[in-house]
């Protein structure tokens, strides 16, 4: 296992409106922390991998490698992608094919520069027939949520309790917010007021349902395990990776209700890691929506199809921190999630594992989950467009 | 959309909703695809082309959206969904048109998911007014209201007549209306103008003929609201009915805009009668298409008067030489450079000679081209069942049938009007229409229309014992439009926005 690819440092930056703060800006400040508790220095990187999804829309910067290049004044290898996860990916492959030894991985995103054209964007690359017919980034969600109802036969009381339970999901988040010194909601909110605003709405979900657009930036440095020993103590190992892909438009794909590419990447990343489901104790999930949450948790094999929500609604009715289900924990995006942490695309998935790798090192602070057990797996999933593409990752310490 | 690929690639196959099956295991798709993704290599060359722009869907799931994307903003609020046709085997995203939500209206959308919808051919969204206009399919209505859902079923042609004539025909007015007095007038949906119009009532008269739209050689759209002051309607048309053969993304077919005021339709009624006559055209037949939604000042500005009577709509006639419903017998057409209406280059509202309207322009011509092509004929007010007239108000059609001299029974079917308003180009062809759809075989048919500016076109046409079996075809009729339960009544602010349009 020398070329496992092991984690040696992580940094990021609030989450939220940055419009006083370039891009640049926000790299370094990501990069400093990462790189003092990776220790090394730029001239250490042998190639960096560097994910957004709008800045040459949003800031008009086309060729990032160059402007990367400018930043850290190396003439290593980068490669841009768009999520955090396709960046992380082809930084685990150089790793572990011994191409490299160290490597950042960085995302970033200024959505709030381009505030009032952004969702014309985001709908445009999620689904473009979908746009032409007047989709909205909100639309596909409540859609879902829709055929989610009907596929499960979902009424009355048991109705009410969904509904309610995807509240909980939102209001958890918040509460889970408010001991992330970076998230960019840090204040709790209530099921009413969910409620509520999906009534100003008229729609199925309303304000509180969905993540915001954020600026952000997330960086960390990747190296061999065996490298990894010559810089720090507690390496965080990734364990297990895989991503598939889904198709563009989602009115053509086979299942309305699910996220079939997060089914795939979920087995192959537990079935590459060589563990099971019950030993993975806290994930990071790609909550764009509280319907998002639900359903991942559903793809990723943590409940069953059709059945989230009631979980979730048992585990909210006295909240202590996690999901339980047969006495099996699971904590479920401690940063806050997407809702109220952020979503500067780019950067999110960064910061999922950033969130991951701080828990396993113990240093999460107020936030730290006390789990009876030691922490040792957790994981991330991160999507691209609406379930377009799905990345897991499965974090363990030694 | 800057791009102006990604703009004809989007047209191209969202207006007609095109798509692949594949031969071998029968999966479906949205856009066209060279091979399968289940057969693989096999499938190559193996996939038939298909479309939807005939099909009945239903509403899967759908939201409100009432927060749009910026291009959509102008549209308001409105349901979105998936809709599946043929049990699933293929979906589609889209919107339901034709429906204003109010502020703060609950929607219950159980109530609408399940229901079968149709597609209708409309506005995308909104662009600068210096771009090209985007259309697209993914615009859908229940079937169980306003526009019932109709097949498109290609018939053998049973019989060939000497004289061309009328195979089919259809009309297309908008649901929504306006009531002001004794006059209702319809007004288009926020994404609806003269080029939407045009195609949905090709698309009735295809359906009502009954005739492979490949047949068709040439297609004449008059219209004095065509929104571009250069690029033809025509040539949408064209495009998403398939007229001629298709080959390379290109259709067979001439097609052409033409504009004479209110005329310009009707003027091209025996072009088309001739062209399918002459044995060296190959061509069998001829689409002629009177579409408006013509543009007029509010009612305190100058021209503001039109603005009481404007309507909306199209007509489209198909002529040939089998299975025709209504024979041409003959014409007469009359002009004189009167210039009773009028719009310059590059202004937004026409202009209207007040005192000529009457007597110099309207009643002059029409009178003339009836009463000559009578002559010509040598017939007599009793040899013709019904008489129908360009019809700007109700006053002006009823005035010059009386100095004709024909009776109320004779008249009194065409006069539309009072229901769509005046639908200009269109107006006359909605008043034939409404005489065809009752008339008995063997009836005489006399037709004047009038354009300002001005000019008149006088038809006889002799309804055929065959207009009887096509009526089955039809189940939009000018009837069915005019007394739809489902037709929705707006206010004069309500009819100014969804007149301007997106």
């Amino acid at each position: 296992m020398q070329n496992r690819p092991t984690i040696t440092g992580v940094g990021r930056t609030k989450f939220g409106e940055h419009y006083e703060k370039e891009p640049e800006k926000l790299i370094e400040e990501a990069w400093l922390k990462a790189s003092q508790q990776a220790n090394i220095e730029r001239k250490d990187l042998e190639a960096c991998y560097l994910s957004d999804y709008f800045l040459p829309i949003t800031n008009k910067l086309g060729l990032e490698e160059g402007f990367l290049s400018e930043l850290t004044e190396l003439h290593a290898p980068m490669e841009v992608t768009r999520s955090f996860g396709s960046a992380l990916s082809n930084a685990v492959n150089a790793i572990q094919s011994g191409r490299h030894r160290i490597v950042l991985v960085g995302g970033i995103e200024k959505m709030t520069d381009r505030w009032d054209k952004i969702r014309d964007d985001l709908m445009l690359l999620e689904d473009p027939w979908s746009y032409y017919a007047g989709c909205t980034p909100e639309a596909n969600h409540e859609l879902m949520l829709r055929a989610y109802i009907k596929k499960y036969g979902i009424k009355g009381e048991n109705l009410d309790k969904l509904n309610t339970a995807l509240a909980q999901i939102s209001v958890k988040n918040h509460l889970h917010a408010t001991r992330n010194e970076y998230a960019q909601y840090q204040r709790k909110i209530t099921v009413e007021q969910v409620f509520n605003a999906r009534r100003e709405a008229r729609r199925p979900l309303g304000l509180y349902d969905y993540a915001p657009i954020s600026d952000g930036a997330a960086i960390l440095v990747l190296t061999s395990e065996k490298v990894a020993g010559e810089f720090i103590d507690t390496p965080i190992h990734i364990v297990g990776s895989s991503s598939a892909t889904d198709y563009l438009t989602y009115p053509e794909r086979e299942d309305m209700t699910h996220f079939v590419a997060t089914k795939i990447a979920a087995k192959n990343a537990l079935d590459n890691a060589g563990i099971s489901h019950s030993q993975i104790q806290l994930i990071e999930l790609y909550d764009q929506s509280t319907v998002m949450e639900m359903v991942s948790l559903e793809d990723a094999g943590f409940y069953e199809s059709g059945k989230a929500w009631q979980t979730i609604f048992e585990s909210c009715q006295k909240y202590e921190g996690y999901y339980e289900k047969d006495g099996r924990r699971l904590y479920v995006n401690m940063n806050g999630g997407l809702k109220a942490d952020g979503n500067p695309l780019g950067a999110t998935g960064g910061a999922q594992i950033f969130e991951i790798f701080t828990q396993l090192r113990g240093e999460a602070g107020e936030r730290q989950v006390k789990s009876a057990e030691e922490l040792k797996y957790g994981c991330t999933l991160e999507l691209e467009g609406f379930g377009t593409k799905s990345y897991i990752y499965i974090l363990g310490r030694d | 959309m800057s791009s102006e690929p990604i703009e004809r690639r989007v047209s191209y196959l969202g207006d007609r909703l095109k798509g692949s099956r594949c031969t071998i295991c029968g999966k479906e798709y949205f856009e066209i695809r060279d091979y399968c993704g289940n057969c693989g290599r096999k499938s190559f060359g193996k996939m038939a082309s298909s479309d939807l722009f005939y099909e009945e869907g239903k509403i899967d799931v759908c939201t409100l959206v009432n927060e749009p994307t910026n291009k959509f903003t102008k549209l308001g609020n409105y349901i979105y969904g998936i809709i599946s046709f043929h049990e699933g085997k293929i979906r589609v995203p889209g919107r339901l048109t034709d429906r204003i939500i109010k502020s703060g209206e609950q929607i219950d959308f159980s109530t609408l998911e399940g229901r079968n919808v149709a597609p209708r051919f409309r506005r995308r969204y909104s662009v600068d007014k210096a771009d090209v206009i985007p259309t697209i399919s993914l615009a859908f209505t229940f079937t169980d209201e306003y526009y019932p859902h109709q097949k498109y079923k290609i018939v053998k042609p049973k019989k060939e007549y000497d004289t061309p004539g009328i195979v089919g025909y259809g009309v297309y007015t908008s649901k929504f209306r306006i009531k002001e007095g004794s006059i209702e007038r319809s007004v288009p949906f926020i994404d609806e103008d003269s080029i939407t119009a045009a195609v949905e009532a090709g698309k009735l008269a295809l359906i009502h003929s009954g005739i492979d739209s490949t047949l068709i050689g040439k297609i004449y759209v008059g219209s004095e609201s065509n929104p571009y002051a250069v690029k033809p309607i025509a040539s949408k048309v064209a495009q998403v009915l398939k007229l001629g053969e298709e080959e390379d993304d290109v259709q067979g077919v001439d097609a052409v805009d033409t504009e004479f005021a209110c005329k310009a339709a009707t003027s091209m009624f025996k072009d088309a009668t001739s062209l399918v006559s002459y044995p060296k055209s190959n061509i069998s037949h001829a689409m002629v298409i009177g579409t408006d939604n013509s543009q007029a000042a509010p009612r305190d500005c100058p021209g503001g008067e039109l603005d009481l009577f404007v309507g909306y709509g199209a007509a489209a006639y198909i002529f040939g030489k089998s299975d025709v419903i209504a024979e041409v017998e003959g014409w007469y057409s009359c002009t004189s450079d009167t210039p009773d209406f009028w719009r310059r280059d590059g202004q937004p509202y026409p202009m209207h000679g007040g005192r000529f309207t009457g007597d110099p322009a309207y009643f002059k011509h029409v009178r003339k081209s009836a009463q000559k092509l009578m002559e010509r004929l040598n017939l007599k007010t009793s040899d013709i069942a019904y008489f129908v007239a360009h019809q700007p108000n109700i006053q002006f059609p009823v005035r010059v049938a009386k100095e004709l001299g024909f009776k109320e029974e004779q008249y009194q079917p065409m006069l539309l009007v009072v229901k769509f308003g005046n639908t200009y180009s269109g107006a006359s062809l909605v008043g034939l229409a409404a005489v065809l759809d009752i008339a008995k075989p063997d009836d005489r048919i006399l037709v004047a229309s009038y354009g300002s500016g001005a000019g008149s076109d006088a038809y006889s046409l002799v309804t055929t014992g065959q207009i009887l079996e096509k009526r089955q075809n039809q189940k939009i009729t000018v009837k069915h439009q005019a007394e739809n339960p489902f037709v929705e009544y707006v206010d004069y602010t309500t009819y100014r926005r969804l007149k301007v349009g997106m």
